[in-house]
């Protein structure tokens, strides 16, 4: 037993990377509109599909991992546009309605063109074999995962310091009316970071797919921890999304290395006992949704 | 509405009701299925309670719904409890899943209560689903419908006989649920959806407001669920997922948010909807999927809040406590609330 500690902490912390980067990918479009998109999971489904289709036509592994998020973005975004951009002024429970309604059409609409079971959808072979850590083995694919959701989520933050678009993504969080006083058109701003949100997705979908497997649900089996995420890392707060998903992730391991049965429900216990020492989560911000 | 054409139209309502099963056959509608209605009524009300008056984003009342079930189907199945006895067990079920999660629910308002109760409503789905031993885990548990006992007597329960028992309930519920929202307490939660910093500058604690009116409606849920699982003999984690808290909530939008009778009309659609759609296509969810993008976007009043927004336009008829008309999407939303 103790000699899985190692290689399940590990695990934790990949799986904990998942939540962390879709949880991100939710809080973004949460954090600017109101809007938590249900429709996230079936977002990130649909990214598995396009990569594995891809694949199966015989494009490269690493083509169909950039390719298949930036198709999502272009679905996301005219998504946005056309039917969550009607809600923006209305209360952010329609809209959490409406991507909920897309989200049963999309699971059914997979099923329709994928059909119902799963589609085996394996990494190449280059990241098929396990690396040799000296203490642990481990399997290469999982630590490619972990390689690429932590530059993607470094790639973010810089992002959002680093360039005058992400300075004024973040400062219409703020202030939406304000920004738009000062000359930004904020609807750029809201397309563009409905983009960012579902293009984390689409990376998460992909990798997702080739760990976890891809059926028409396995994509909403990661939206509830990753609600738990943003709950427990505190709304507002991205370094919150990485830190949450990275305890739960632990948690989710562990439990199921010691007492399976209560896997899913430790994530929970553990939201509960952050809300009770800190309702606003760990790093939530003041103001940003009370 | 006018008091008179109010008693009108609700006694013409339960009158239709009474006769439903006379009627159905010829519509070739089971008499459960319009059970069902009734009882998913129940719960839909639940709904309306926190969502449509208070301004709650319930989308967990699944939870307690499921909780009602489950109470009904495991005291029936290990404890041979009797008809009348697992209605109450399963409601007290729902009451106590409330007591649990409310002080958690109660930390955050607007999104983010939504956020906390999808979340903490998982919780026990995830129970039913992991501890098969008990529960049956994902398939479920069947169980036999237990007789009534009332002094001594033993009255089985057919579909007729349940469907009478169903609208007793629901009249009952019904006459419960106007009066709450009528008496100053209701005001209150409508007071609170509208602007709650002013409630609470009036010395009110809106907490407690929010605390009773979550337990009613875990209770309202629950007894839902109770009934809900002695119509299909039947309970399966599903019923605890946010899923069926979504269909309860597109169903209280369909029939119009914050009205009384809403919650029946949606009810009634949602069911029979589902029925007839399920027979003809296996695609059903397709379809559901499309009335939830397409009410939210085209129909927000919902079928009763449209015909009152009609009926305002009189000047005559004209109300300023149309709880519906927050919903209407030209309404301003007010700066400051659902924070």
């Amino acid at each position: 037993m103790i000699e899985h500690i190692g290689p399940q902490l590990f695990n934790g912390l990949v799986l904990g990377a998942f939540y962390a980067i879709v949880a991100i990918g939710l809080s973004l479009i949460m954090n600017l509109t109101g809007t938590i998109n249900m429709a996230h999971g079936s977002f990130m489904t649909l990214a598995g599909y396009l990569a594995f289709t891809l694949v199966s036509r015989g494009t490269p592994f690493w083509f169909a991992l950039i390719a298949a998020p930036l198709i999502l973005v272009v679905v996301g975004v005219v998504v946005e546009r056309t039917l969550v951009r009607p809600l923006y002024k209305r209360e952010p429970f329609y809209s959490l309605l409406m991507t909920f309604g897309l989200s049963l059409m999309a699971e059914e609409i997979y099923r329709l063109i994928w059909g119902p079971n799963g589609v085996p959808f394996s990494p190449p072979k280059a990241l098929a074999g396990a690396a040799h850590l000296g203490f642990m083995s481990f399997p290469t694919f999982r630590i490619f995962i972990a390689v690429v959701l932590v530059v993607a989520i470094a790639a973010l933050a810089l992002f959002l310091t680093r360039t005058r678009f992400g300075l004024r993504l973040r400062a219409a969080v703020q202030d939406t009316e304000m920004i738009a006083a000062l000359g930004t058109n904020t609807q750029v701003i809201y397309a563009v970071n409905f983009g960012l949100g579902i293009f984390l997705a689409g990376i998460a979908g992909v990798l997702a797919a080739g760990m976890l497997g891809l059926s028409p649900t396995s994509g909403n089996a990661l939206l509830m921890p990753a609600f738990v995420t943003v709950i427990i890392g505190g709304m507002g707060s991205l370094f919150g999304s990485v830190v949450g998903g990275v305890l739960i992730g632990m948690a989710i391991s562990l439990t199921t290395l010691f007492i399976p049965a209560a896997s899913e429900v430790s994530m929970y216990v553990l939201m509960a006992v952050v809300l009770l020492v800190r309702p606003r989560g760990l790093f939530g911000e003041e103001g940003i949704f009370g | 509405m006018k008091a008179r054409t109010e008693l009108l139209v609700s006694a013409a309502t339960v009158v239709l009701l009474a006769a439903a099963p006379a009627i159905s056959p010829l519509v070739h509608l089971d008499v459960s299925i319009v059970s069902e209605v009734l009882v998913t009524a129940i719960a839909v009300m639940s709904v309306n309670l926190l969502l449509g008056y208070t301004g709650l984003p319930a989308f967990g009342n699944a939870a307690y719904f499921g909780l009602g079930t489950y109470g009904a189907a495991l005291s029936v199945k290990y404890a041979h409890v009797h008809f009348i006895e697992a209605i109450v067990i399963g409601t007290v079920a729902a009451l106590l899943g409330g007591l649990i999660l409310a002080p958690f629910l109660l930390r955050r308002r607007g999104i983010y209560f939504g956020l906390l109760s999808i979340a903490f409503g998982q919780v026990f789905y995830f129970i039913a689903y992991r501890y098969t031993d008990v529960t049956g885990g994902e398939d479920g548990m069947q169980f036999p419908r237990p007789d009534a006992v009332l002094g001594g007597a033993h009255q089985t329960i057919s579909e007729l006989g349940f469907y009478y028992v169903a609208l007793a309930l629901f009249v009952l519920v019904v006459i419960a649920f106007r009066s709450v929202v009528r008496s100053p307490f209701g005001r209150t939660l409508v007071a609170i959806r509208q602007n709650e910093a002013r409630v609470r500058y009036l010395g009110l604690n809106t907490d407690r407001f929010i605390f009773v009116a979550l337990l009613i409606s875990a209770t309202m849920a629950g007894l839902s669920g109770a009934l809900f699982g002695l119509l299909i003999n039947f309970a399966y984690p599903l019923q605890l997922d946010w899923h069926q808290s979504g269909y309860f909530v597109l169903s209280m939008i369909l029939g119009g948010a914050g009205t009384v009778w809403g919650s029946l009309v949606g009810a009634f659609i949602y069911v029979i909807g589902k029925d007839i759609i399920s027979t003809i296509t296996p695609l059903w969810q397709i379809f559901l999927g499309a009335l939830f993008v397409a009410c939210v976007l085209g129909f927000p009043r919902g079928i009763l809040g449209s015909i009152a927004a009609l009926r305002a336009r009189a000047p005559d008829t004209f109300t300023d406590d149309d709880v519906n008309a927050a919903f209407d999407p030209n309404a301003p939303v007010e700066v400051g609330r659902g924070a």
